[in-house]
């Protein structure tokens, strides 16, 4: 028996309840939630969002077996797997801007107008090629990472300066990026090729080189997953290790408590809407840089919203972000393979809003579980404590 | 429990009777033993449970929607139906007109919720358990909330309903007020009881003693500590609400080393903007404001904090803990620019950690770890917590706002004890509360603010806290000379 | 049909042919399995993809070909196009169908991987292969024709184009149609509007922005308005009726399509632009062996575009319109396309 499952029952004193007493412990809350609980949580929620689309897929006629049948199958093929991680590495970065707004209470619905603007402005320097080979990657991501804190920022200082809710200046300022990124492309940017606009393409020399991480096809992983990683990481560290994390954390569990302990707080919206906005600004490298090179007219759309939904799906955890952003990746990505047999790509969005929904639902069962559970403890201890000391004299 | 009868619990935060409550009303359920109502036992799974067996209650956080009606708030989830769809709002009229009636309630039906005060809210929701045919109350901490002259209407209804054949379980840790309604009264301490007794033959300060299970310490401070330096000097402080009305109007004191200066005041006369225009989190004209004879009136809060000011917050769920943070991310909290906490940019966890370990130690918090979140914790424990972080880093000025408030007796006493240790060792204290026997009993010197004013100077020495009471309402001010 | 293309094939466009086309898969006789990959709307957008589909069904029927059709997801990347193509050649269909310039880029690399296989691409000429056929249109001469009916019918000399998406596809329409008014009334009054910018594609398929956007028009004093707008054109033609004003469809003869039967009295005349008829003889070439790769342009000439008399409307000016026609055909007169 380990030693927790010992405190809990010398804490619940109950003797004599034995092993049993462990599971029921367990299900009770008298023990806190061990990792492997938590996991299960989005888990089973993954399981009971695949039933429901099951449900969806028998009413419209479909097997739901040879439904997933095929999304194994086309999953697992060493192609599909690169392109999902290649699409996957966008979506997590694009997630990680919008965690960072969360963290905080700050939605940052922006995040997608902040990645395409960037995208064009870094799409046109990069095409422009003042600096040779590494050196433009290098002015292209500090480019975007500018445009992108910058356009964020303004949401930021409306907020602080104006009283504007960040949700509303940032839907706005989605709508101004699409009409300044056309402007931008067709006055001064973009070339015609064919009928697509595109901006003039980044010379081969400076071009993020991809790698052969999986055996048995050509497709190759995008370079940005590195940088996908490490943004990770930085996330993390920045969010728990840094005081300026700290005071992110504390004033978004209580603006209150943050104004009480000395933090500034208008300045952390406006610190924090600019960190999202960097972070958004990358959210469009992957295909700038590691796929097509230029900005078209094609360049993919909606990234930002992705973003927030795999935010929620990875409850602003760096891993479990991560795994959301695979998880959608794939779902997006198995679009065609549904369709070869015959089940309508709409089938797809069902099962992304559906895993969202349950996901969301069983983070806050477990949550309202843990909280009651730590209750509890906290309450045994407090009448347990005076027992051991007698014990002890 | 006797039927017709009022019967108190009292306990410690944290004794059971929060549990013993829950356990009561089906939102939980026993590990043994059973309970019985009117002799048979019963099983409550869920509150609709025990609102079946006749048993109601009456939260201590009202549970009340502002914009709707008092009627339509006591029918809210138990509407009466007319032909099955349509809500039968007379007949909801009619019977709430008679239960308030019957017990003499004096309820308006059709007033929004948000028109009424405290005293009026909770009666409205004494109503609404009633109205779904309650014969048993249970009323958490209800005198909570309430001031002084509501109390006494709370009791008289209390006595009304009783005299009706209901029976009230009364749950509190106000002894006097206990002492005052109760007809019987059971102790608990650490989840049993310890104690049957008559409120006849009891004291408050021997019910104290039940209750924490030793003698009782009291908050006088023995011999004075006062010093000549001055740590915190004010001038001619005024704060002015959006209309431009002055709500702290020309408020001076100087406060020494070792001092503890208390202000009394009824709630809502300015003791609340005045502890937040000290600590830069509310903006305010000032003539003067010297910290340890340095002017602080540009500082902003973090730089007050960091030039010593300990902060105990009124409201410490909103202004002094990140409830969903472990309690060592609670030790950083104001203090997250200094040591132990940080090392430059980057957060000392293990410092921080280490330093959460000993206050827990040093302030008696009680908690399964220091990783527990601080929601979890009992209002007391989380108070100590905060004096305990209060106290690190050697304030030479702690503004302690209501510090007890809330808080067991345990608890109580052993801030008291904290705060007179620190003012020994130098510490200057600014202490607020409506707790008039501890401002008498810490303070060194009293102040009596009314209106934003302070209107008298109180030598807590020799005065009574009758006395006190009515120079707080403006009555007594010459008699408090 | 297959003739009036053929011919056009060798108009004065480069046609790389190949003679190699016919060596591989599909010889005639055996079924087709035909793929398609549809841009963002796919089958049922009442515009250039339900074209496309109506092509691929008259193949279904007449050559008792198979189909696969997969349709896209708003806002993917090219790597997804490319994916959605390949797994259609992957899986055996052979020829393969992308509509739409989007496929530009993915054709491009897909193409070389399956070298067997006959890929056409509706409205690109940028990417090019041995085994990519484009289908390409001058939108711009059909809509001249349709700007010379606006500008003959025009009572208050002032017209309107309303175009679905700010993308030079669409510019193409607007361009042919300023100059066909103008080279009946110098002095007439063009205005032109763009219900979204690239890459929100709304524009196509929004018809409450359509009825906005020709209202405008009207109200500023245009009376026939020419749209080239997609789904959301149902709202300009709407518009029109209420301002009992005129109309000009695009890319099929709208005026007879049942879904716009309500509004039908105020559609003139519409710029026909003939995909489904382009994805036919693709297919049909394909059936008999004889696909050719690079562009094939359909223009006036190769009546890959043209004018719908639906309704009488314009009747009286057909002739008129005509003699535009013959000196486009003939290159007297050279259409502008952006």
């Amino acid at each position: 028996m380990s030693e927790r499952d010992e405190a809990a029952e010398r804490g619940g004193g109950r003797p004599g309840a034995g092993g049993a007493g462990g599971f029921r412990d367990r299900l009770l809350g008298r023990v806190r939630l061990s990792g492997w609980l938590a996991l299960a949580a989005p888990l089973l929620a993954v399981l009971f969002a695949a039933l429901i689309t099951s449900v969806v897929l028998l009413i419209a006629g479909s097997s739901p077996l040879a439904a997933f049948d095929t999304l194994v199958e086309y999953g697992s093929q060493p192609r599909t797997m690169a392109v999902i991680l290649n699409n996957a590495t966008m979506y997590y970065i694009s997630a990680l801007a919008v965690a960072v707004g969360f963290r905080m209470n700050l939605f940052n619905i922006g995040v997608d107008g902040q990645y395409r603007l960037a995208a064009v402005v870094a799409a046109g320097v990069g095409g422009a090629a003042l600096l040779p080979g590494v050196l433009n990657i290098v002015l292209v991501l500090v480019v975007a990472v500018l445009v992108g804190a910058l356009w964020a920022g303004i949401a930021g200082l409306l907020k602080v300066k104006r009283g504007v809710s960040e949700v509303i200046a940032t839907i706005m300022l989605n709508a101004i990026a699409t009409g300044l990124a056309s402007w931008l492309m067709s006055n001064h940017l973009g070339v015609l090729t064919g009928n697509d606009l595109a901006t003039r393409p980044i010379p081969e020399g400076s071009r993020m080189p991809g790698m052969e991480l999986i055996a048995g096809t050509p497709k190759l992983v995008n370079g940005f997953l590195v940088v996908a990683i490490i943004l990770g990481i930085a996330y993390y560290v920045l969010l728990n290790r840094t005081r300026f994390g700290f005071e992110l954390r504390a004033t978004g569990m209580s603006e209150p408590a943050a104004l009480a302990s000395g933090i500034g707080v208008k300045r952390m919206v406006v610190t924090t809407m600019v960190v999202s906005g960097a972070v958004a600004g990358l959210a469009g490298m992957p295909e700038l840089l590691g796929e097509t090179y230029k900005y078209s007219n094609n360049f993919p759309a909606g990234l930002g919203f992705d973003g927030i939904a795999i935010a929620l799906l990875g409850r602003n955890n760096p891993v479990g972000m991560a795994l959301g952003a695979l998880l959608w990746s794939f779902l997006g990505n198995s679009s065609d393979s549904l369709q070869m047999i015959n089940i309508s790509k709409e089938t797809v969005d069902i099962m992304k809003g559906v895993t969202v929904l349950s996901v969301i639902i069983a983070y806050e069962l477990v949550h309202r579980y843990r909280i009651i559970a730590e209750q509890r403890r906290a309450g045994q201890e407090t009448a347990a404590s005076p027992a051991a000391e007698g014990a002890a004299a | 429990m006797t039927k017709g009868q009022i019967h108190a619990i009292v306990g410690e935060n944290g004794a059971g009777k929060s549990t013993l409550m829950k356990i009561l009303y089906g939102m939980q359920r026993p590990d043994e033993g059973e309970i019985r109502v009117d002799g048979k036992p019963v099983v409550f799974h869920t509150p609709a449970d025990a609102i079946a067996a006749g048993i109601g209650m009456v939260h201590q956080h009202f549970m009340l929607a502002d914009n709707l009606t008092v009627l339509e708030n006591v029918i809210l989830g138990s509407e009466p139906r007319r032909g099955g769809v349509a809500i039968d709002f007379r007949a909801a009229r009619k019977k709430i007109k008679e239960i308030s009636d019957a017990y003499g309630l004096a309820i308006r039906p059709d007033v929004p919720v948000e028109e009424l005060g405290v005293g009026d809210r909770q009666r409205v929701e004494i109503l609404k358990v009633l109205y779904r045919g309650a014969r048993i109350l249970i009323l958490d901490e209800p005198t909570a909330v309430l001031v002084p002259h509501e109390v006494d209407e709370l009791f008289e209804n209390l006595r009304g309903l009783v005299r009706e054949g209901l029976t009230i379980l009364f749950i509190s840790h106000k002894l006097d007020e206990v002492l005052r309604v109760a007809d019987a009264i059971t102790v608990i301490r650490r989840g049993t009881t310890v104690a049957s007794v008559d409120p006849r033959d009891m004291t408050a300060r021997h019910l104290a003693e039940l209750m924490v299970g030793s003698e009782l310490p009291s908050p006088e401070t023995r011999e004075s500590t006062v010093t000549d330096s001055v740590v915190l000097s004010v001038g001619d402080l005024t704060v002015r609400d959006i209309d431009g009305r002055a709500i702290v109007d020309g408020v001076g004191f100087d406060i020494h080393r070792g001092e503890v200066l208390g202000i009394a005041g009824v709630e809502g006369n300015g003791q609340a903007e005045l502890v937040e225009a000290l600590m830069g989190i509310r903006p305010c004209t000032v003539g003067s404001l010297t910290l340890d004879g340095k002017d602080i009136t540009g500082w902003s809060t973090l730089k007050r904090r960091e030039g010593g000011i300990g902060y105990i917050p009124e409201d410490r769920h909103r202004h002094g803990l990140l409830l969903e943070a472990p309690l060592w991310e609670n030790r950083i909290l104001g203090h997250q620019t200094r040591r132990p906490n940080v090392k430059g940019i980057w957060i000392d966890r293990t410092a921080a950690r280490d330093d959460t370990q000993r206050i827990v130690e040093a302030y008696d918090v009680r908690t399964p770890g220091i990783d527990t979140a601080a929601a979890a914790l009992s209002g007391g424990n989380q108070q100590k917590l905060i004096v305990g972080r209060e106290m690190s880093g050697d304030p030479v000025l702690l503004i302690a706002s209501h510090p007890t408030r809330g808080v067991d007796v345990g608890a109580q006493a052993a801030i008291w004890d904290h705060l007179r240790a620190a003012r020994a060792a130098g510490l200057a204290v600014l202490l607020i509360s409506a707790d008039l026997d501890e401002l008498i009993g810490l303070s060194d010197s009293l102040k009596v603010i009314l209106r934003g004013r302070i209107v008298a100077d109180v030598d807590p020495a020799n005065v009574t806290p009758e006395q006190l009471g009515s120079a707080m309402t403006g009555a007594g001010e010459a008699a408090a000379q | 049909m297959l003739m009036a293309a053929a011919a056009c094939g060798s108009g004065d466009d480069t046609s790389t042919a190949t003679s190699e086309a016919s060596s591989s898969a599909a010889p005639g006789g055996a079924a087709l399995k035909v793929g398609l990959a549809y841009d963002i709307g796919g089958r049922g957008d009442g515009s250039f993809n339900d074209a496309a589909a109506r092509g691929l069904d008259q193949a279904v029927s007449e050559l008792k070909a198979e189909k696969k059709e997969l349709e896209a997801a708003a806002g993917e990347t090219d790597a997804q196009k490319e994916e959605r193509i390949r797994l259609l050649a992957s899986n055996g269909y052979n020829p393969v169908i992308a509509v739409g310039f989007a496929y530009s880029e993915p054709l491009k690399k897909v193409a070389p991987e399956f070298p067997d296989v006959k890929f056409a691409i509706v409205d690109d000429d940028a990417a090019t292969g041995e085994n990519i056929s484009n289908l390409v249109f001058s939108e711009e001469q059909g809509s001249f024709l349709v700007g010379v009916a606006a500008a003959i019918k025009s009572k208050k000399d002032s017209i309107g184009f309303v175009g679905g998406v700010d993308v030079p596809l669409i510019h193409k329409f607007q361009a042919g149609f300023e100059a066909g008014a103008k080279a009946v009334k110098p002095d007439i009054k063009v205005q032109s509007k763009y219900l979204t910018q690239p890459p929100d594609f709304a524009g196509f398929n929004d018809p409450a922005k359509g009825k906005t956007a020709a209202q405008g028009m009207f109200d500023s004093g245009a009376d026939v308005v020419y749209q080239a707008a997609g789904g959301s054109g149902s709202g300009v033609f709407e518009a029109a009726k209420a301002a009992g004003a005129m109309a000009i469809g695009v890319d099929s003869d709208q005026a007879a399509l049942p879904a716009y039967a309500d509004v039908k009295d105020v559609i003139i005349t519409s710029m026909i632009k003939k995909i489904d008829v382009a994805v036919f003889d693709f297919l049909k070439r394909a059936s008999e062996g004889t696909v050719q790769a690079g562009k094939t342009v359909y223009d006036l000439k190769a009546d890959g575009v043209g004018y719908s008399t639906t309704g009488g409307k314009i009747d009286d000016i057909t002739s008129q319109i005509d003699e535009y026609k013959q000196k486009i055909i003939n290159g007297e007169i050279t259409v502008p396309s952006s």
